[in-house]
């Protein structure tokens, strides 16, 4: 609970100088190292021996100008690689498998538990399980939305974090308790920060990134009614629980969007 | 440089204000308008040839830059009664329009025509460079840097807070330049530290100050626009 309010603290004022200067000074900024370009270019001759960059880019659907920028830099995003994967009809973690840095990827999928598959299911889905179960037929049941939703990296976090899970990924990765915290408030999560995360819980590598939305369930080996199994194996008490503590937070989020929009308001009525 | 800045200045300000006369016929915050207006007739009066010749209509005595110092505070008072609000500082707006606030301006436009009609200002040159200084002259010259001073030190906080919020990038930055302009207001306190011989780096400051201030206010009015455009374009 401590570690919830100091991280609460770290987003409020994690924007001043001062402590931000610090952070830099305990977490040194580890350059962000996405797939090296030789490398990849190894495994896309292995795809598509005799395609030429522009095929390659015409059946992923990449902008030529965006894979050619990013070769030059020596790095290729991680999407990049997943849109090829999809485009060829290679699995995208079997891709991202072969890159030294994804080998937690490698051997066959692990199971994703029961709390990870209950966090990929949005708020509003859970709220119409609650009603549906309370109040049969009264909703059209229409299955769950596809990963991901609005809040899935926190919800994933949150599922898999035993109370000292940030700690862990940040003396792991170099990356600044605020900084993590504010990924998970954008609701993103770096593919390379995600099997940190999923690692330092011991959970199956792939969740983090069905969560950050870099690869779907299906991909990741989910079954494909995973998220409604674990659904309904749920007691309505665990469920409502589950469902007030997401509209709590929803509600907060909702509320400081509201005031900063208020106080920005403000600014231009006096002023602009 | 020194002889290009006060006309760039002059003429930066006074696109602004001419931007902001449709706003001003749509009933639009007149105040903006107005405060622009006064920055531009402060610029304007403090440019040798402006200077001269309205000094000149006015008996060469200097009156002209007595006018100025009142035009400032009055431009103060009314960019920091604004800010104040717009930023939601409660504190600052007590401070510059509260009873204390009004206390300051009052003593400091007596004391500011008290040293005026004590010294020996005949002989027109713009800002009385050319006049002889004594402690009379510094203590008239000092008051006029204290009050944009003092209202800038009340608006300093709001406006950081706003540069490290949670706000609309556009918005951030067009802070970030209205809170240069103000701090390079509390820095000009220390003129008296400045050797005669650096004139220059006066009115460097001086002149960048205002320019900051005024982008920066209009980069708040531009930040609106954008958003407004932006928010239409998607609906």
């Amino acid at each position: 609970m401590w570690r919830r309010r100091k991280i609460n603290l770290y987003l409020r004022f994690g924007s001043f100088l001062g402590q931000a200067g610090l952070a830099r000074l305990k977490y040194p900024r580890k350059p962000s190292m996405p797939l090296p370009s030789k490398a990849f270019q190894r495994w896309l001759h292995g795809v598509a021996p005799n395609a030429s960059t522009a095929d390659v880019c015409r059946i992923s659907g990449i902008k030529r100008t965006t894979l050619a920028q990013q070769l030059v830099r020596g790095k290729v995003a991680e999407s990049t690689l997943v849109s090829i994967s999809r485009g060829y009809h290679v699995n995208p973690v079997q891709a991202l498998a072969t890159f030294d840095l994804y080998a937690d990827l490698r051997g066959d999928p692990v199971p994703p538990t029961p709390d990870e598959l209950v966090s990929q299911i949005a708020t509003m889905d859970l709220l119409r399980a609650v009603v549906e179960r309370s109040e049969p037929g009264s909703v059209s049941v229409t299955g769950l939305s596809p990963t991901p939703h609005p809040t899935a990296v926190r919800n994933w976090v949150d599922a898999i974090d035993d109370g000292e899970l940030r700690h862990r990924v940040s003396e792991a990765t170099g990356i600044a308790p605020q900084n993590f915290s504010a990924h998970l408030t954008a609701n993103r999560l770096p593919p390379e920060l995600a099997i940190a995360t999923s690692r330092a819980a011991g959970v199956g590598p792939a969740g983090g990134l069905v969560a950050g939305g870099l690869i779907t369930e299906a991909e990741a080996g989910w079954s494909p009614n995973g998220r409604q199994e674990a659904l309904d194996l749920m007691t309505l008490g665990e469920l409502v629980t589950l469902a007030g503590e997401r509209l709590q937070a929803l509600g907060k989020t909702l509320r400081r969007q509201e005031q900063d929009h208020e106080r920005t308001e403000r600014i231009w009525e006096n002023l602009g | 440089m020194t002889a290009v800045l006060p006309w760039a200045t002059l003429l930066v300000c006074l696109a602004i204000t001419i931007a902001r006369i449709p706003s001003l016929l749509r009933g639009e915050n007149r105040v903006v308008f107005y405060i622009f207006a006064l920055i531009t007739l402060d610029i304007l009066l403090s440019i040798e040839g402006p200077y001269l010749a309205i000094d000149a209509l006015l008996g060469g005595v200097n009156v002209t830059n007595l006018i100025l110092r009142f035009l400032l505070y009055g431009t103060f008072l009314l960019m920091g009664i604004k800010i104040a609000m717009g930023f939601a500082s409660t504190s600052a707006e007590r401070a510059i329009r509260g009873p204390w606030g009004l206390t300051v301006l009052g003593i400091t436009v007596a004391l500011t025509t008290f040293f005026f009609v004590i010294t020996d200002t005949r002989g027109s040159t713009a800002g009385m460079t050319g006049l002889t200084w004594g402690p009379s002259m510094e203590a008239y010259a000092a008051l006029g840097r204290f009050y944009p001073g003092y209202v800038s030190a009340c608006l300093l906080p709001a406006i950081w807070r706003t540069i490290v919020g949670r706000y609309p990038a556009l918005l951030r930055a067009a802070s970030a330049l209205l809170f240069i302009g103000l701090a390079l207001l509390l820095v000009s306190q220390l003129f008296p530290l400045i050797p005669l011989v650096h004139l220059w780096l006066r009115s460097l400051i001086n002149y960048s100050a205002v320019l900051a201030t005024a982008i920066g206010l209009a980069g708040i009015w531009f930040s609106k626009a954008f958003a407004r455009r932006k928010a239409r374009r998607t609906a």
